[in-house]
């Protein structure tokens, strides 16, 4: 049988009742069953994986796997086993946190290249890349994000930018707070902060 | 299905399938000095506005 994999938990009780718990070496997989051939775009699957998704995040944190990788669990195993042990360590590193998410818009958006103005692809995916990394915040605002705690910043495209911030599960509501002083200390900067969520930036956080 | 709830989906949505660990199908293509990451998922997905219409149904 195949099974959507969700993410990578330090033990199987992490998954149980949950989702099919999968051992993969040092740490443990979590799996929904496909029913026959079920195919990965089907709407209900995708429901129901945000849902098993968001479960698993409130018993424990986890190591999330993009969607999309459906496999039985031997093919599964055999695929994650090069990553499990540094899985294992970043999973007793990070415990008792979760990510959360700051959407940004960029200060001066980038207006994404149109294709047919370049001679080639390449230089056409140059200027894209460019357009993305020219994208910008507030740097007032970037820096009171900052002192939010731990983060990283990566360009998503020409016009937002998104900070990871890797935050104790104790100290979510004290990001939230954060979240609304800056709202009213930059009223021109439109962001959206979203999570908890899994490990999906800090997957190779060991402090 | 309310504002919030939209954006709240979406943004779910969002970190499913965009967020996480790539597993399966993964190469790093560069061409020039930009380096691009080809994922060849066996997956064909629906747009998110669709699937936000269907799940209103």
């Amino acid at each position: 049988m195949r099974f959507l994999i969700v993410g990578a938990h330090l033990r199987d009780e992490d998954v149980l009742g949950i989702a099919e718990p999968i051992a993969c070496g040092a740490v443990w997989l979590s799996g929904i069953p496909l029913a026959g051939e079920q195919p990965l775009a089907d709407r209900e699957l995708l429901q129901s994986a945000a849902r098993v998704r968001a479960e698993l995040l409130g018993r424990a944190t986890f190591i999330a796997i993009r969607y999309g990788f459906a496999a039985t669990p031997a093919e599964a195993a055999a695929k994650c086993a090069p990553l499990a042990e540094g899985w294992k360590r970043v999973l007793e590193a990070n415990r008792n946190n979760v990510e959360m998410t700051l959407k940004v818009v960029a200060r001066e958006p980038k207006p994404r290249p149109d294709r047919h103005d370049f001679a080639s692809g390449a230089d056409y995916l140059r200027a894209l890349h460019g357009a993305t990394q020219a994208a910008d915040v507030d740097p007032r605002f970037r820096d009171a994000v900052s002192e939010i705690g731990e983060h990283r910043w990566s360009h998503r495209d020409g016009r937002s930018l998104e900070c990871a911030l890797l935050v104790p599960r104790a100290e979510v509501e004290r990001v939230h707070d954060a979240g609304e002083r800056l709202k009213r200390d930059f009223p021109d900067v439109a962001f959206l902060l979203s999570g908890p969520w899994p490990l999906e930036v800090f997957v190779d956080h060991e402090p | 299905m309310s504002e919030e709830q939209d954006l709240s989906l979406l943004e779910t949505l969002d970190h499913l399938l965009d967020r996480g660990v790539v597993i399966a199908g993964e190469a790093v293509i560069s061409i020039g000095d930009v380096d691009l990451l080809y994922l060849g998922l066996n997956i064909v997905l629906a747009n998110v506005d669709a699937v936000i219409r269907t799940g209103r149904k």
